[in-house]
């Protein structure tokens, strides 16, 4: 096949791109899955959320989305903490988090998507922003601010994240609650108020994860079903647990899903990020950087 | 032997079913039938690896899927053949196409269920997920069976002996239903059953004392595949025009997933109990209000059920978690409070039919103020929402709605702002 080298090159971009953006929607599942072992299906419905506040904050107030969704930060960080609670008080303590607590999720998942469809339809929705539209050009290279942007946003997010967990005393706290509990417990800690302060950061990346989404594409309240394969696909692909491994996956996909849809047509982009996930899980399930 | 007599009774009710259905002769009771037959089958499959060994698939609407693809292939493949001495226009009847639906459903859940099975019960949650949108994108892109456009599946009017064709595709998933409730309590019954409820209650334990966890989950994925296919294959038929959205609708995986849990899914007849119930409420209801609100009111249910009623509505009978230990923690009370509110604020918007499905989740919100207001020591607060019911049910000015909701929110501040009387026994992490 004669391969344009110029075409080639600028999906390989678009896919980094498109990568970090992925790293910044999966950071909160490598959290909630990867280290608190919390198999929160829910965490795309939570974005959505997060894209449609930045998009009634942008249209009513007319504030920059990603400005708009660090502000709402701290409101999805206690709705974690509740989410948390109640998954803690209902299935954590009498063990039934594998069917159950699944379950739940599932059921949370449904309840945002379809109230979400109720409220504003099943209309996409789409933000105003002075970057969104035009594009920096280097050379034969062309990176549309839409993109450059989020993708600025999410590294940040990343190494912030990264920063916390590795440097400050709660981070650590978290780390050590991934690692083992009952050591935790041994030290006198009480790994649910970790594990509850940790889920509720990783809820809270959800806000500024969604502005970033409402940034790239317009939304439409079902769309978040199309990251949970994603979002699972970089978490399995990366190693459960480590951001770094998230952020290498992101881009792995990314640049896959570019190629695919530069080169096969986007109707078959889903497909790939899902038969990732499914060759990941069948061949090395531990990811490439695993424990 | 009891199988069989099982079996026997099974069919006798079926046959009670189908004669009391022709007695109505009315071609809707048919239709809707046919939608709650289905769902018994998909529940029982999806219990029997779910409930039985506790391993949760997402994907149920892909192996359905794969079997109502599999119909519209084959239909395509082997076009209107017209024999001389039979009036039969289709080359392959619907019963072959069943068998060959889950045939090839049950090869796809075997292969699953190996490729994901070694792992974490987790990841054949998610990997389940990843194949139905992998199997919905190939279909999509795949316009030998219509691709995104879909196809049209023209069945005959009328079938010889019995008559119309919908009563024949009601037979015909009567008939799966009594399949699939037999197999599932066969296995309830057997040594394979014991070993399922092994795995679901400790697998590593299962493991250590000789159970051959593996194979007896390859078992599961394949029968319940197998049985989500043969309630796909008469689909295409049913349905007359097939499409990738309706085929892979998360309709089934929602209702496939809820049924079972508020049945109960330790035994075959909580997903039966879930499907009649649950599949009868959304008939009435997608009669008279729109199918978003539907899908939120199944999902509600799930959230409800999953935290007041774990062991769903088989176990209420036997009340294993009381109503203290459900709202003992107030952030539980609060979330499953405002939760609740949602359907009754989108049901109120709908016709005024859709009133009488508001009562569910005021059921619910009355129980939460019930159990909340003994434990801290109001008794009254129940009132609360009962008054918030009766003021929201009766037509009158609309200002009533007003006090409606703020008897909903003095009830949801009185329980979370008052102190327990007596100190909540803390369980902590053992």
């Amino acid at each position: 096949m004669d391969v344009p080298f110029d075409l080639l090159i600028n999906a390989l971009v678009a896919g980094l791109l498109l990568g970090a953006f992925y790293a910044a929607v999966t950071i909160g599942v490598s959290i909630s899955f990867g280290m608190l072992d919390i198999v929160n299906i829910a965490h795309p419905g939570f974005i959505i959320l997060g894209s449609y506040i930045a998009y009634i904050v942008n249209t009513r107030l007319g504030i920059d989305p990603i400005i708009a969704s660090i502000v709402m930060a701290p409101a999805f960080y206690a709705l974690g903490a509740l989410v948390y609670q109640v998954y803690y008080a209902s299935f954590e303590r009498y063990g039934q988090e594998a069917l159950r607590g699944l379950a739940f999720f599932f059921g949370l998942l449904f309840v945002t998507e379809v109230t979400l469809i109720l409220v504003f339809g099943v209309d996409y929705r789409y933000v105003e922003a002075p970057y969104i539209g035009p594009s920096i050009q280097l050379g034969i290279i062309d990176l549309p601010l839409r993109m450059l942007v989020p993708c600025l946003v999410a590294l940040a997010l990343i190494g912030t994240l990264q920063l916390f967990l590795s440097w400050s005393f709660l981070g650590r706290a978290v780390m050590a609650v991934a690692q083992d509990q009952l050591a935790l417990q041994l030290m006198a800690a009480s790994p649910t108020r970790i594990k509850r302060v940790a889920f509720a950061l990783s809820i809270a990346t959800t806000a500024i994860a969604g502005a970033l989404l409402i940034v790239i594409q317009p939304v439409e309240p079902s769309i978040g079903r199309e990251y949970i394969g994603r979002v699972f696909a970089i978490c399995v692909l990366g190693g459960l647990g480590s951001l770094p491994g998230a952020l290498i996956g992101a881009f792995l996909l990314g640049i896959v899903e570019s190629v695919t849809s530069t080169f096969y047509g986007p109707s078959w982009a889903p497909a790939v990020a899902f038969g990732f996930l499914l060759i990941t899980l069948a061949v090395r399930p531990a990811g490439i950087f695993g424990r | 032997m009891r199988t069989l007599t099982f079996f026997l009774v099974c069919l006798a009710v079926a046959a009670a079913v189908f004669v009391l259905a022709r007695l109505v002769d009315n071609d809707y009771l048919f239709f809707a039938g046919y939608v709650v037959l289905q769902y018994i089958v998909l529940a029982t499959a999806w219990n029997i690896l779910g409930g039985y060994t506790g391993y949760v698939n997402f994907g149920s609407a892909a192996f359905f899927a794969l079997g109502a693809y599999a119909s519209v292939f084959l239909h395509k493949a082997f076009p209107v053949v017209t024999t001389y001495f039979l009036d039969e226009p289709y080359a392959l009847p619907i019963p072959a196409l069943i068998v060959i639906g889950a045939v090839i459903s049950g090869f796809v859940g075997l292969g699953m269920g190996y490729l994901t099975l070694r792992l974490r019960g987790a990841f054949f949650a998610i990997a389940t997920l990843a194949l139905a949108v992998v199997l919905q994108t190939l279909i999509t892109n795949w316009s030998y069976v219509g691709g995104a456009r879909g196809a049209y599946v023209i069945r005959p009017n009328e079938i010889e002996p019995i008559g119309p064709y919908i009563q024949y595709l009601f037979l015909l998933m009567l008939a799966l239903a009594v399949i699939a409730l037999t197999v599932a309590r066969s296995i309830e019954r057997s040594r394979l059953g014991l070993g399922f409820a092994a795995i679901r209650d400790d697998e590593l334990a299962a493991e250590a004392s000789g159970v051959p966890t593996l194979k007896l989950k390859l078992i599961a994925t394949t029968i319940s595949g197998a049985l989500m296919g043969m309630a796909g294959a008469p689909f295409p038929y049913y349905i007359g025009y097939l499409q990738p959205t309706s085929a892979f609708a998360l309709d089934y995986a929602v209702n496939s997933i809820a049924m079972p849990m508020i049945g109960g899914t330790t035994s075959w007849i909580g997903p039966l109990i879930g499907a009649i119930l649950l599949g009868t409420l959304q008939q009435v209801a997608t009669v008279t209000i729109s199918s978003s609100v539907n899908l939120l009111i199944v999902g509600l249910l799930i959230v409800d059920c999953v935290i007041i009623a774990p062991t769903g509505i088989l176990g209420l009978l036997q009340g294993r978690r009381t109503a203290r230990d459900v709202v003992a923690d107030p952030a539980v009370f609060a979330m499953l409070f405002v939760v609740n509110v949602i359907p009754i604020y989108f049901l109120h918007q709908e016709a005024l039919t859709a009133r009488p499905l508001e009562v569910i989740f005021w059921g619910v919100l009355i129980f939460l103020a019930l159990a909340r207001g003994r434990m801290v020591g109001l008794p009254w607060l129940v009132a609360l929402p009962i008054v918030g019911a009766v003021l929201s049910v009766v037509p009158g000015p609309p200002w009533l709605w007003l006090v409606s909701a703020l008897a909903l929110v003095i009830c949801l501040a009185c329980g979370l702002l008052l102190r327990p009387r007596e100190a909540v026994v803390r369980s902590g992490t053992p």
